[in-house]
């Protein structure tokens, strides 16, 4: 039976009722709270940046008889000829976020192959420490770093006390990477991590007994396997270090401007949701992607299976 | 045997790097953690040798009444936030892991996206939405916008739990005639318990830090993090580090209960496997 007989049957033997009952039932029932929360402040939202990017400036109001496309128009033209801040900032944050990818990358490979092979004894006090700042609100943490890094702040007095001078470590671009570097980090160690720790232990032995050497255990075994880990953490870390504000406005000391510094100062102190909009949309446009490859790459079967 | 040593010294070794470099990394992400506490007990406002300790920031921390009421702002939408993201993601959870149905895929891709989302454009976007849709700033969309964000995290983390439990089990259950709500209630409920109270406890230290939906959507209400950032842009005062470490303390106490709930379920299903 089709779906459409079914259907005209379910209607023909007991109308509206079944409908109802299925509604009321699992699974349908289970989906409808999520689903309407998401249509109204997630697809809303969304819509409301794709829509107030097509207004002239300054409106504050949808009108669409008055629907432009001059935001897209100043952007884009200020990109390719340098008028206004668009070309600095785009090179910016693009520069910001490929050092961030990179440097997470690099820094958290080895650690979490040695999460995954090496580490036994007090795993869990390592995963705790790895865990707990992504659970503290990012402007925290930056500030944490600011308190460090500070003239007169912990790092200079603990160097101070061996008779180490060091400048002044704040407010500059190397600064904002070390901030987006440490706040995304987490988002690339976790699924190198996981992806490496799915390799069974048979693999490695039966690799070895075959004469493998440890190049070539790492070449032909940790790396293949590690590859949809390592995906997924550079999507997830070049997307999110994009939208980085906090670590640039503190750590940048407002003499670096990245995309979402300069869209959250159209949205405020401008007050031009059109332009802040226009310029949102490249970003939106990137994540939602992103955001669908890292979807249908993670299987959470497979992560359930290896948690047990 | 001399070469078996050497083998074994030599593994040693490098296992001892190993458990060095990971206790770098460590390192590197708690350093701005305890640049705060350090911060947060030392007597005066610029750093200079021997350390002098003191509490005293904590104590105008918890007697000044803007820190008060932008805890009791905080509450009054972490609350809410936890409870109501604790059911919509469990329910979420439910119907994609323990159900086949058409488009099921697409459920998940849509329902956890807001995961992956930069929160800067969403509380943008919400904050234009709430204005055209006259939901207003203030408590209530900042519940609501927290909601979109932290409900996907709790369906993530419930459905782990829940894919780990044997289908058999609730095969077994519908055999002997349980229906529907007493399969629910005393079959996968109590099996999928431990990822619900860790579902919970996530959403509920997630909300309570959250800075950018909140920012974006509470109007003229203070909340922690906002109190703090506003703080920080201000110029330095000892009483934010105070703040600022007793939200890590809170925060790192839940996650430790949150960990060790996990490995109870873990040695339980170590245990159960095992007989």
């Amino acid at each position: 039976m089709s779906t459409i007989e079914k259907l005209q049957h379910q209607l023909g033997t007991a109308g509206d009722e079944s409908i109802l009952r299925t509604l009321a039932r699992p699974p349908t029932v289970f989906m409808i709270p999520l689903t309407v929360l998401l249509v109204f402040m997630f697809i809303g939202p969304i819509l409301s940046i794709v829509l107030y990017s097509m207004m002239p400036s300054n409106a504050l109001s949808l009108n669409p008889a008055t629907w432009t496309v001059a935001n897209y128009a100043e952007i884009i033209g200020g990109v390719i000829d340098g008028t206004g801040v668009y070309g600095e900032v785009m090179s910016n944050t693009v520069l910001i976020s490929v050092a961030t990818t990179l440097a997470t990358l690099v820094f958290s490979y080895p650690a979490a192959y040695a999460l995954a092979r090496k580490i036994k004894r007090f795993k869990l006090l390592f995963l705790l420490a790895l865990i707990v700042p992504l659970f503290t609100s990012v402007n925290i943490r930056v500030f944490g770093w600011v308190l460090f890094l500070v003239k007169r702040g912990v790092l200079q007095s603990l160097l101070g006390q061996f008779g180490i001078a060091t400048p002044s470590l704040l407010y500059q671009e190397w600064t904002i990477i070390l901030g987006t570097t440490y706040v995304y980090m987490p988002f690339m160690l976790f699924p190198i991590y996981l992806s490496i720790g799915a390799i069974s232990d048979e693999t490695f032995e039966a690799a070895r007994d075959l004469g493998a050497s440890r190049y070539m255990l790492f070449r032909d075994i940790v790396l293949p396997m590690s590859k949809p880990g390592i995906i997924i953490g550079c999507l997830f870390v070049f997307v999110l270090s994009l939208g980085a504000e906090v670590e640039a406005l503190l750590l940048g000391g407002g003499s670096i401007y990245t995309a979402a510094n300069n869209i959250s100062y159209s949205f405020g102190y401008s007050q031009n949701w059109p332009l802040g909009s226009a310029q949102a949309v490249g970003l939106l446009i990137i994540t939602v992607i992103a955001g669908i490859v890292i979807l249908r790459t993670i299987d959470l079967r497979e992560i359930a299976s290896r948690g047990s | 045997m001399s070469t078996e040593q050497s083998t074994s010294l030599a593994s040693r070794i490098g296992g001892g790097l190993w458990y060095g470099y990971v206790g770098l990394v460590a390192l590197f992400f708690m350093l701005p953690l305890f640049s705060l506490v350090i911060a947060s007990f030392y007597d005066g406002q610029i750093f200079s040798f021997p350390y002098e300790f003191t509490t005293d920031w904590y104590a105008k921390a918890l007697a000044s009444s803007s820190v008060q009421s932008a805890v009791l702002t905080t509450a009054k939408i972490t609350i809410p936030v936890t409870i109501l993201s604790t059911i919509i993601g469990t329910a979420g959870a439910l119907a994609y892991t323990r159900h086949e149905f058409a488009g099921q895929e697409l459920f998940k891709i849509f329902a956890l996206l807001p995961i992956f989302f930069p929160l800067i454009l969403l509380g943008l976007g919400m904050s234009m939405w709430a204005n055209l849709t006259g939901l207003g700033y203030g408590v209530l969309p900042a519940i609501i916008g927290e909601l979109v964000w932290i409900s996907p995290i709790v369906m993530f983390v419930v459905s782990i739990t829940a894919l780990s439990v044997d289908p058999n089990l609730e095969e077994a259950a519908k055999d002997l005639g349980a229906d529907t709500v007493t399969l629910y209630k005393d079959v996968i409920l109590p099996l999928v318990s431990d990822g619900i109270v860790s579902g919970a406890i996530f959403a509920f230290v997630l909300s309570w830090n959250n800075y950018y939906i909140v920012s974006y959507l509470k109007g003229s209400d203070i909340t922690v993090t906002t109190w703090i950032h506003g703080r920080m842009t201000q110029g330095f005062t000892p009483i934010v580090p105070a703040l600022a470490s007793m939200i890590f303390y809170l925060s790192l106490t839940l996650l430790v209960i949150a960990v060790i709930i996990e490995l109870r379920g873990d040695k339980i299903k170590a245990a159960l496997s095992r007989d």
